[in-house]
């Protein structure tokens, strides 16, 4: 099979096989008796929010890992607007796919401007300076993700919200296509929650990106996403609408747990309520 | 705090003016380090003790630039703000390995042992303090401290079982110190090309390092070969911390001191702190040396240059260990 960026289009998948992301029977294991995906497949088409959910364990992070090209899958491929992505030059592809990892605690004496310049790294030259389109792209993440007013402070004083919304915004800074966001909201509060979420709807809506995020809030992927991915031991369980996906008869099993669904009269969302026997 | 952005405009002025500030201060130290050049009865005398100065000047110059790279990239990949080569036990290495060169081969084999020395111990030091790719900080310089107890163990074993005419002062020449009795001025030439070559490399690296110090996955989202980096650049600053010890054997605390004043001075981008450290380390050092002349007046002997920067150092790395080392061991 013909592969690489020069030509995309291989003889043995119509175009219509080829959607902007394609993962196809990815398998990926850290030791060899533990795989952690299998033969997990699903599409991503862009300009949508897609929600990755799935019990603790279930191959989210490893999955984003590998999108992002971090980790080589052990058997199938991921193809990224048709190309594979082994085949992208490393910073080919960091122009492409903005990473947010889970919230490590960061003390590097870098502001919030700095940090978020860094994310202008794969666009800048050899030496790494950068031209006025690189500040520009920076304010402008700032400015998108409302952390203007933190520019000159350390990164180390602002609390754990600003600090994640820094994190999107230095992914931001790097213009990729597609985004993807490892448990944005892990440790936020309700309303930063919100505002994460309804930054991530603001960007696929008037920012043209495409974002994937994994988290562990089914409500709150519901109520933001376009469709949701559940993963289960390494395999795509379900994938679709979230009223498709979010069923007590697909969630049940998935977590182990005894999970009623209700529908939200207000919204007309589903509502997952668990309820683990005494 | 915030400096002027970087430019290559920006970035060569800076240069200019860090090449000033050196070559005032070599200048400085060449008339009037130790006895007066005007009180000397000939020319031939004043000429005879500028080539010394000289010799020393350079040899300081380029020894404490290698030593204040090699701690700044070690700093960087390590993540780790205590790690110096001296610290870590590369320096110690390296010192077995060109105190195994003298017993073998001519004084131009001894850089190469060095590079070996140093190469040997840092791959020996990163192994055994990385657990599944996180480097654990207190397991890391306590690796060092074994190393180097254990270079030194090997260092005076081999000292105690060669012919005593042959031993020199080990004793001294461990302390790290600038010899001007025996120059080799070809040796400073190589090491000085080596250290140049490396600075410039770093230069080139300098992004990469930034990334890294934020994180390792978000470097490889941004671009970076983080493994890559990290060969490269260890066997960078193995190659210069190995050749500064077969130079003037190993000097302390130069890599720890002189980065970290700078990061205090302007910030953590390490495009700023390559160049900075490259020059910065080599006025450091011609300024220590310079010291250690000076106090050849109280005594009557010069006491070796590795003694006013363990003398330094030691409290300055105590200071980062107290205030600096919470944040340190934040940085995973």
């Amino acid at each position: 099979m013909a592969t690489g960026i020069r030509n995309p289009v291989t003889a043995d998948l119509p175009l219509a096989a080829f959607p902007y992301l394609a993962v196809r029977g990815v398998g990926f294991a850290y030791r060899r008796d533990a795989p952690v995906l299998r033969d997990l497949s699903f599409d991503l088409e862009r300009g949508r929010l897609v929600n990755i959910l799935g019990p603790n364990g279930s191959g989210k992070s490893t999955l984003l890992r590998i999108l992002v090209g971090l980790l080589a899958p052990a058997s199938g491929e991921v193809r990224l607007g048709g190309a594979l992505l082994a085949d992208y030059p490393r910073a080919a592809l960091a122009r492409r796919v903005g990473y947010v990892p889970q919230e490590t605690a960061q003390a590097t004496g870098f502001t919030v401007l700095e940090t978020v310049l860094l994310g202008r790294s794969p666009h800048t030259g050899a030496l790494g300076f950068e031209v006025p389109g690189d500040w520009y792209a920076a304010r402008h993440a700032l400015h998108l993700t409302e952390t203007e007013q933190f520019a000159e402070r350390s990164l180390d004083e602002l609390s754990g919200g600003e600090r994640q919304r820094v994190v999107i915004a230095r992914a931001l800074a790097q213009e990729p296509e597609l985004i993807l966001l490892d448990e944005p909201t892990a440790f936020l509060d309700i309303k930063h929650q919100h505002a994460i979420y309804g930054l991530l709807r603001r960007l696929v809506r008037e920012g043209a990106k495409t974002v994937l995020c994994v988290s562990h809030d089914l409500d709150l992927a519901a109520a933001y996403a376009d469709d949701l991915v559940l993963l289960d031991h390494g395999r795509v369980a379900a994938a679709g609408k979230p009223e498709d996906v979010l069923r007590a008869e697909i969630l049940s099993p998935v977590y182990e747990t005894p999970i009623e669904v209700r529908k939200d009269k207000a919204t007309g969302r589903p509502l997952v309520l668990p309820r683990p026997q005494a | 705090m915030n400096p002027r952005p970087l430019t290559l405009r920006t970035y060569l002025q800076s240069i200019a003016a860090w090449t000033g500030l050196w070559a005032g201060v070599c200048f400085v130290a060449i008339l009037f380090g130790g006895e007066r050049l005007w009180a000397l009865p000939s020319g031939e005398q004043v000429r005879g003790i500028l080539a010394i100065r000289l010799y020393a000047v350079l040899t300081a110059s380029v020894v404490g630039a290698a030593l204040a790279l090699a701690g700044l990239a070690f700093q960087a990949l390590l993540r780790n703000p205590l790690a110096d080569p001296f610290v870590l036990g590369v320096s110690g290495g390296a010192a077995l390995g060109v105190i195994l060169s003298s017993l073998l081969v001519t004084v131009v084999g001894a850089p190469l042992f060095g590079f070996l020395g140093a190469l040997v111990t840092i791959g020996i030091i990163y192994a055994v303090a990385q657990r599944r790719g996180r480097i654990e900080p207190y397991t890391l310089l306590l690796t060092g401290i074994v190393v180097n107890a254990f270079c030194a163990a090997a260092i005076m074993l081999i000292n105690s079982l060669v012919d005593p005419k042959q031993r020199g002062d080990v004793a001294y020449w461990m302390m790290g110190s600038i010899n001007t009795f025996d120059p080799h001025w070809s040796l400073v030439g190589m090491v000085g090309g080596l250290t140049i070559a490396t600075g410039a490399g770093f230069a080139f690296l300098a992004k990469g390092f930034n990334l890294v110090a934020v994180g390792e996955d978000t470097a490889g989202a941004l671009g970076v070969r983080v493994e890559r980096l990290r060969l490269v650049t260890f066997v960078a600053a193995s190659l210069v911390t190995g050749a500064s010890v077969a130079l003037a054997g190993p000097i302390g605390f130069v890599g720890l001191i002189c980065p970290h004043i700078l990061r205090m001075a302007m910030g953590p981008d390490h495009r700023r702190l390559v160049p900075a450290s490259f020059f910065f380390g080599a006025t450091f050092l011609v300024l220590a040396d310079l010291a250690t002349r000076l106090l050849e007046g109280v005594g009557g002997q010069t006491p070796p240059v590795g003694v006013l920067t363990a003398m330094a150092g030691v409290p300055f790395f105590i200071y980062l260990l107290r205030v600096r080392w919470r944040r340190a061991s934040e940085i995973r």
